[in-house]
């Protein structure tokens, strides 16, 4: 009898071994907790779906910004963590610093179908460490954007026939732009003035409008860009000294002046496309569109990052050549299906995706999608990225430069000895 | 007799083993660990070279180092002694009353200490919000009738944290000041007023004397916490002016987990547990030496 037992129960093991085996499982990491993960979490229902029985994937959705990385950093340091996982390109540097990431071999991206050529060249040159290594393979680009209310550029005389703003570039006409739209308790534009990365993000912007290097052979705004910081920083600080922008307002309230009709234009990342386009859904928002950032300067140039996928250098218990494999799969197949992804305001990394006739069609982001021919991304240190030094260092001084708390010139000049000085 | 004792020893042994094997794996190691971290240039994890007294001499020269000392001390000061005052003015008005009244008012005071820190956060940050706040009603009137945001103000910005911390501290302090007041027998205060020993006269002769050992308890307690203070001055200058605020906590973890300096992040967090036994030591000592008087 007993014998029996445990022959049945041998049987029972081996039988749950042979399904276990036949079905691979994927253990992934994100820090996608906004309007944007919702649809992640789709597009992962969708996978598993179609792979029910032979992949699985195990998400698991972790806090954005330093908490990630240090969890990443931690975890492969002992050789544990997932098998893939999202990453900021920006954060690339001190990625591979830190031992956290490791390089992708360009025959194991070609048998996964990955091709450098369908990507835009900035965005995959972004993806790599300082070694030239590939060390991730994007998934879209974000950036910022300018959102507006029809209604109000309307009155304004700054609506063209087709729908969008005119009028807005250089910046003699943003500037009698916004004093125009500034009006009785209407602001022209709402940024999130007490927020150090929206801050850096314009900044960064209206500094590469005018060929301004913000970081070059380890040197901080040498030169002449410490020039055009400082004419930056006098611009960006000059829309709140007119009253044009209102200073030091938080991240939430700045987006509530804009869907309440208190600010005419808006400055956000396009992740929060999904707030306008479900407000507007429920019948609560105006007429409203979002556009590039208007060229105040030399050129178009827009601050961009992208969400891309990684995997962790897990010492002493790397990822499988097998697994590899299979997650570069996994990878190349969210790539193909970014559309849905899109939704959430993002671009798609993956040109076919980018140009087809479907990504076209949707709205608002084709209306914006220009911006990514133009995108700059941040400096390549491991000092820049996001939730970086380099952040802290917009919001320590750009950010009280803006809100009249200092002069532009100081602001500039210490922003760049503190970062020199960190670079020690 | 002999046996009993040896058998009491192996009894307090056997009782005490788990917490001081737990103890030394989780405080005593970690601890010497950290001492000799700060001797190396660490990153975040691994061990680096041995540097000497390279880290201690850095923070010295340090200015964002200077900064958070002070800006500790300063936190400490606003937070640590109005916290005290105000829980012990509450506790005897508190102990006033009867019945479920008394448990009522008990309860409010007590209710934000059980919030965690992220919705202490968010309350406050929305109510104090420059543009939607609700407490712009009162601020306004007193800046000129314009909005102004609190949390965004630098010489605003530690008063402002410490009264947010203190509101939601208040009433752990409060319900140690009650079981004090408790303690004190009934009995004193009628023969006091059978002397003819008015308010004021029996709470300096007999209240204040008799609930001094709380009142130590209370001041360590809180000054140990709030040395250590990190999490309301990180969540409220989020993404704003970090470094005009900064504390020696937030210090620490910028160095070890944003710049991934593990050897430097470990000398300053020596810097502060030696700060924090001395000033807790010399505080009890000297408001213990104050009571015995």
């Amino acid at each position: 009898m007993i014998r029996k037992l445990l022959c049945a129960a041998a049987a029972a093991s081996a039988l749950m071994v042979g399904v276990a085996q036949a079905k691979e499982t994927i253990v992934w990491w994100d820090f996608l907790g906004g309007g944007d993960g919702v649809r992640m979490k789709a597009l992962l229902e969708e996978f598993n779906k179609e792979h029910a029985g032979s992949i699985e994937i195990q998400p698991t959705t972790l806090e954005w910004g330093v908490p990630f990385y240090t969890k990443v950093q931690t975890s492969a340091a002992v050789g544990e963590g997932p098998d893939v996982m999202t990453y900021h390109e920006s954060r690339m540097p001190l990625g591979v610093s830190t031992g956290s990431l490791s390089p992708l071999g360009s025959e194991e991206l070609a048998a996964a179908g990955v091709k450098a050529g369908d990507f835009g060249a900035a965005d995959w040159k972004a993806a790599q460490g300082p070694d030239g290594k590939q060390y991730a393979v994007p998934l879209d680009i974000h950036s910022i954007i300018l959102y507006y209310n029809k209604t109000l550029l309307k009155q304004a005389g700054l609506l063209g026939d087709d729908g969008r703003p005119k009028g807005l570039d250089g910046a003699a006409n943003w500037d009698a732009a916004l004093a125009k739209l500034t009006t009785n308790g209407v602001s022209a534009l709402s940024v999130p003035t007490a927020d150090n990365a929206s801050v850096w993000r314009v900044f960064y912007t209206l500094l590469n409008q005018q060929d301004g290097v913000f970081l070059k052979d380890g040197k901080f705004l040498d030169g002449d860009n410490l020039a055009k910081a400082t004419a930056v920083i006098g611009e960006m600080q000059k829309w709140v000294k007119s009253g044009w922008t209102p200073g030091k307002t938080e991240y939430p309230a700045s987006i509530a002046l804009f869907t309440s009709g208190k600010a005419a234009m808006h400055i956000n990342g396009v992740w929060e496309i999904p707030t306008m386009v479900d407000l507007a859904k429920s019948g609560k928002l105006f007429d409203w569109g979002a556009i590039q950032i208007p060229t105040l300067y030399t050129h178009p140039a827009t601050w961009a990052d992208s969400h891309a996928f990684a995997i962790p250098d897990r010492h002493g218990n790397p990822v499988s050549p097998a697994k590899r494999a299979l997650v570069l799969q996994t990878i190349h197949w969210f790539n193909e299906h970014s559309l849905a992804w899109a939704g959430g305001g993002h671009l798609p990394a993956s040109l076919p995706v980018q140009d087809s006739q479907a990504f076209k069609d949707l709205k608002p982001n084709s209306d914006y999608a220009s911006l990514a021919k133009t995108a700059v991304f941040d400096p390549v240190s491991t000092l820049a990225g996001v939730a970086s030094p380099v952040y802290d260092a917009a919001g320590n001084f750009a950010m009280p430069a803006m809100n009249g708390e200092m002069a532009p010139a100081d602001a500039a000049k210490q922003m760049r000895d503190d970062l020199q000085n960190q670079a020690k | 007799m002999l046996r009993s004792r040896r058998s009491e020893w192996l009894a307090a042994f056997a009782l005490m083993a788990p917490f001081v094997f737990i103890y030394g794996l989780l405080f005593v190691y970690p601890t010497i660990k950290m001492i000799e971290l700060s001797f190396r240039a660490a990153p975040l994890i691994g061990y680096g070279r041995w540097i000497g007294l390279d880290n201690y001499r850095r923070l010295w020269s340090d200015r964002l180092f200077a900064l958070s000392f002070w800006d500790t001390l300063y936190f400490v000061v606003l937070s640590v002694i109005p916290s005290v005052v105000l829980a012990l003015v509450v506790a005897l008005g508190v102990n006033r009353l009867k019945g479920w009244m008394q448990s009522l008012m008990l309860a409010a005071f007590f209710l934000p200490y059980i919030l965690p820190v992220s919705v202490v956060f968010r309350l406050w940050q929305w109510m104090f919000d420059k543009d939607f706040g609700v407490a712009q009603l009162l601020i306004a009137p007193l800046n000129d009738g314009q909005h102004l945001s609190i949390f965004r103000t630098i010489p605003l910005f530690l008063p402002a944290v410490a009264l947010v911390t203190v509101w939601w501290l208040l009433g752990f302090n409060v319900l140690l000041f009650i079981a004090g007041l408790r303690n004190i027998p009934v009995e004193i205060y009628e023969a006091a007023s059978l002397d003819g020993a008015g308010r004021w006269a029996q709470f300096r002769r007999i209240t204040w004397p008799l609930i001094w050992p709380v009142t130590v308890l209370v001041f360590t307690i809180q000054l140990i916490l709030q040395l250590k203070i990190f999490d309301q001055v990180y969540l409220f200058s989020q993404g704003g002016r970090v470094d005009a605020t900064i504390v020696m906590v937030e210090y620490i973890y910028k160095q070890a987990f944003q710049l991934n300096k593990g050897g430097l992040a470990a000398a300053a967090s020596v810097v502060l547990f030696v700060l924090i036994v001395a000033l807790s030591v010399l505080q009890y000592q000297l408001l213990r030496a104050r009571g015995a008087r």
